[in-house]
């Protein structure tokens, strides 16, 4: 709805122009021949009219585009030269085509007229186009309303331009020099309103001088050639006198204006470098608050933040160095090969290390001993120390080649832009180190959820054996792993196993040992067999640094026997009649070795199994349980807990550990899992009286016949 | 966290070196990267020095392991030396003294680098 009203009105702007335009040629080219005063200063605002309607569709037409001054310039210059052709060849032009065109002009033939009408119009179309250029020119970079001065002018050009016809009535032309005397005065003064040049940086300056000459010099001559009698203007004259007198206001307009351009413009030229550089600095404070969106990319950071010190201390090079654990690294290097600055790197560390400064510094490199090894010839380097949590993370170079040097303002713009800098790349890396924080956390959760599933989720109930298991993972996922294998009938497995290392590998490493033990414990029941088999499973897939402690028992229920491997694991315990038996069979850990000395020197033991024997199994997460001090919870005091508790059952005796080891490490945190496995030998309840049988379930009733 | 670092000091054709403070998942790397700057540079004589370890976890046994085929290839070997009761413990429990020479002193273990050849 909104977009149509504007394309309508549009349409009337172009509408009214083409209607005034189309009354004027019927009115020039039907009724104007016949030359009376009234009918001429009807005619000459028409002519102001078509100018105006033509100016505001021109507005219309310009505010759609962003303007550039110099652009503004030159399209002026080129009309300019339009002009100046039209005006210097209209007159042989028009002698070519037409027979006495000078003696016709007062009453010239239909086809005359519709020419001269189309000369005038084309004329008539660039002045208002230069005079619109003018307006823009004048608007361009004020702060203030100072639309009045303007539009005064624009009265009196008016006025002046109306009344031209009075110098045929020499008594009253002091009317028409009046308006024309104010009228110049008033483009006189604004003229002065060229603010907008000094925004221009030097080479546009330099353009903009050359310009100037070149446009006003076009302007004066355009302006004689205006005003002598020539075909031009007397065709300009029949046409409308106002127009004559406004095309020659216009052409002072521009003689005026452009001088003045000239001469400020050079007067600005000295120091045009030094506005260059504080609109340079003004810019790159826009550039500071992009460092502060780019935080989320390093290497885009460090990019811009050389690109920009660049353009602050006007360097040829630039780049950052960081010092990460005495390796210098070189990054974001711009217009400089890495070689270059490394080598510079180096100088650069070599001389701060003996003297440590504050803020930004200035080196010069001909005490460079290695100044012949670079591939260009640097000779001044600004060196600002890159500084974050008052420690030297780097420094942030920017380099120089012979015959340019750093000044002053570039030393302190570039000491000003380190200090963002700095805080923009200590917060990458913090924002770096959250983000990885982060991921970490969520492989652990990841890891945990493996173990927690790995591991059984209850112990088995059985007749003749209690069984308490206890796991506390630690926060980091330890490796630990146990788990139970009803075998047969009579026959009952176990393994607890701790894998090396930590975090997802090891809970991977977990989960594969539960598959390898579930099938291996289908096939085979001999510990030392099923330890064997699963080492050869292991070399497969196993990495050279990670390896598996493990023991596997098997507890025949029938014989009342236990036979125990041990590869590489803590001692299995059995406390008998009060008294703790560290056994501990001859073997290697699963992944250290994986040929012949692994299954000759793994042993397996058996035992004969008596009543209310425990067999403890248990992760070095038990004995190397610490304390605040980084001492370890230890064999003696976890001994000491087993024996003082060993007539209590299973569940009782690992919760009196868990509690002991609790108390020990007090606050402490847990640095590996903690796994303990109780087992107790109940072999008397087949022998016991009628109350015991009673009691037992329908399952084991069937087991026991 | 607690600190860890290596010093490695060479004797001859032996290079010796000594572990400090505590080995575990998170400095092992330090180890790491003194056996692989070891193997680089052809160095296979190696004597480890444990008086001064305090702890070791099984991270800390994985990089001897890591290292030892390749040094042995080369006809070197890996030899472990003075440590205490308490990490003697923790090898001999995994069994590595039938993967290892393990001896009471430095000195004994370079003697025996030397009497091979």
């Amino acid at each position: 709805m909104r977009l149509n009203l504007l394309t309508f009105f549009k349409n009337i702007k172009l509408k009214t122009f083409l209607g005034v335009a189309g009354i004027l040629f019927l009115y020039k080219v039907f009724i104007a021949p016949v030359k009376t005063l009234p009918g001429q200063i009807f005619g000459d605002i028409l002519v102001l009219l078509t100018v105006t309607s033509l100016v505001i569709y021109f507005i219309e037409y310009l505010s759609n585009k962003t303007l550039n001054p110099l652009s503004l310039v030159m399209n002026l210059g080129i009309i300019n030269v339009i002009l100046f052709c039209l005006i210097t060849f209209s007159g042989s032009l028009f002698n070519m085509f037409f027979d006495n065109v000078t003696e016709n002009i007062q009453n010239p033939g239909f086809m005359l007229s519709i020419v001269m009408f189309s000369y005038s119009f084309l004329v008539l179309a660039s002045i208002a186009y230069i005079f619109l250029v003018f307006k823009e020119l004048y608007f361009l970079k004020q702060k203030k309303n100072v639309s009045v001065y303007f539009n005064t002018m624009i009265v009196f050009i008016i006025l002046a331009s109306l009344t031209y016809f009075i110098k045929d009535y020499p008594e009253y032309s002091f009317i028409k020099n009046t308006f024309l005397f104010i009228s110049i005065l008033l483009i006189v003064i604004n003229s002065l309103k060229i603010s907008w040049i000094a925004f221009l940086v030097k080479k546009e300056k330099i353009s903009l001088l050359i310009l100037s000459v070149v446009i006003s010099i076009l302007f004066v001559v355009n302006l004689i050639n205006n005003s002598s009698t020539g075909l031009h203007d007397k065709i300009l004259m029949q046409f409308s006198p106002a127009l004559d007198q406004f095309s020659n206001i216009i052409m002072i307009y521009g003689a005026i204006y452009f001088s003045i351009l000239f001469f400020t413009t050079l007067f600005h030229l000295p120091t045009a470098e030094a506005f260059d550089r504080k609109a340079q600095e003004v810019s790159s404070l826009q550039y500071f608050s992009k460092l502060i969106t780019q935080v989320l990319d390093f290497n885009d950071l460090a990019e811009t933040i050389t690109d920009i010190a660049t353009k602050v201390c006007n360097a040829q090079a630039s780049w950052i160095f960081l010092k990460e654990e005495n390796e210098l690294k070189t990054l974001a290097n711009k217009n400089i090969g890495l070689l270059d600055a490394n080598l510079i790197n180096h100088f650069i560390d070599r001389r701060e290390k003996s003297a440590k400064r504050i803020g930004t510094f200035i080196i010069k490199l001909n005490r460079f001993g290695e100044i012949e090894k670079l591939s260009e010839k640097y000779s001044t380097l600004a060196v600002a120390p890159l500084i974050a949590h008052k420690e030297l993370k780097g420094y942030l170079v920017s380099a120089n080649k012979e015959g340019y040097v750093f000044d002053d303002e570039d030393k302190s713009a570039l000491d000003t832009f380190s200090d963002y800098a700095s805080v923009a790349i200590e917060n990458s890396r913090l924002l770096e180190e959250s983000i990885e924080k982060e991921r970490l956390e969520k492989e652990l959760d990841v890891a945990r959820e493996i173990q927690r599933k790995i591991l059984p989720a209850k112990t088995p109930a059985l007749d003749m054996l209690s069984i308490s298991s206890v796991f506390i993972p630690a926060f980091e996922v330890g490796g630990d792993y146990y788990d139970f294998f009803e075998i047969s009938k009579n026959k009952f497995g176990f393994i607890i196993a701790d894998v090396s290392g930590k975090g997802i590998s090891a809970a991977f490493v977990m989960a594969e040992l539960k598959g390898i033990f579930e099938s291996l414990t289908k096939t085979f029941d001999r510990p030392k067999e099923i330890l064997v088999k699963a080492n050869q499973i292991l070399q497969k897939t196993l990495d050279r640094k990670t390896f598996v402690s493990a023991a596997f028992g098997l507890i025949d229920m029938k014989k009342g026997s236990l036979n125990i491997s041990r590869a590489g694991h803590c001692p299995v315990i059995l406390l008998r009649d009060g008294i703790v038996e560290n056994m501990k069979p001859v073997g290697i850990g699963l992944g250290l070795n994986f040929g012949k000395t692994f299954s000759e020197s793994l042993e397996e033991i058996e035992i004969k199994l008596k009543e209310d024997d425990l067999i403890i199994l248990y992760t070095d997460g038990i004995t190397e349980a610490k304390n605040s001090e980084l001492e370890d919870f230890g064999d003696s005091l976890f001994e000491k807990t087993l024996l003082q508790f060993m007539d209590e059952e299973p569940d009782v005796i690992a919760n009196k550990v868990i509690t002991e080891i609790t108390d020990f490490t007090k606050n402490n945190s847990q640095h590996d899992d903690i796994t303990l496995v109780i087992f107790k030998w109940k072999q008397k309840i087949k022998f016991n009286g009628e109350m015991e049988w009673q009691n037992l379930t329908h399952q084991s009733k069937n087991r026991v016949k | 966290m607690a600190e860890f670092n290596t010093s490695v000091k060479e004797q001859g054709k032996i290079s010796i070196v000594n572990l400090n403070g505590f080995l575990d998942a998170h400095t092992a790397s330090t180890l790491e990267n003194t056996f692989s700057s070891l193997v680089d540079n052809n160095k296979f004589n190696i004597v480890v020095n444990f008086k001064d370890l305090s702890y070791i976890s099984s991270a800390g046994l994985g990089v001897f392991m890591a290292f030892i085929e390749k040094v042995r290839e080369n006809g070197g070997d890996i030899k472990l030396s003075a440590m205490s009761e308490k990490v003697f413990n923790i090898f001999d429990l995994l069994g590595f003294p039938l993967l290892y020479e393990i001896f009471n002193t430095e000195g004994e273990a370079i003697k025996k680098f030397e009497e091979k050849k």
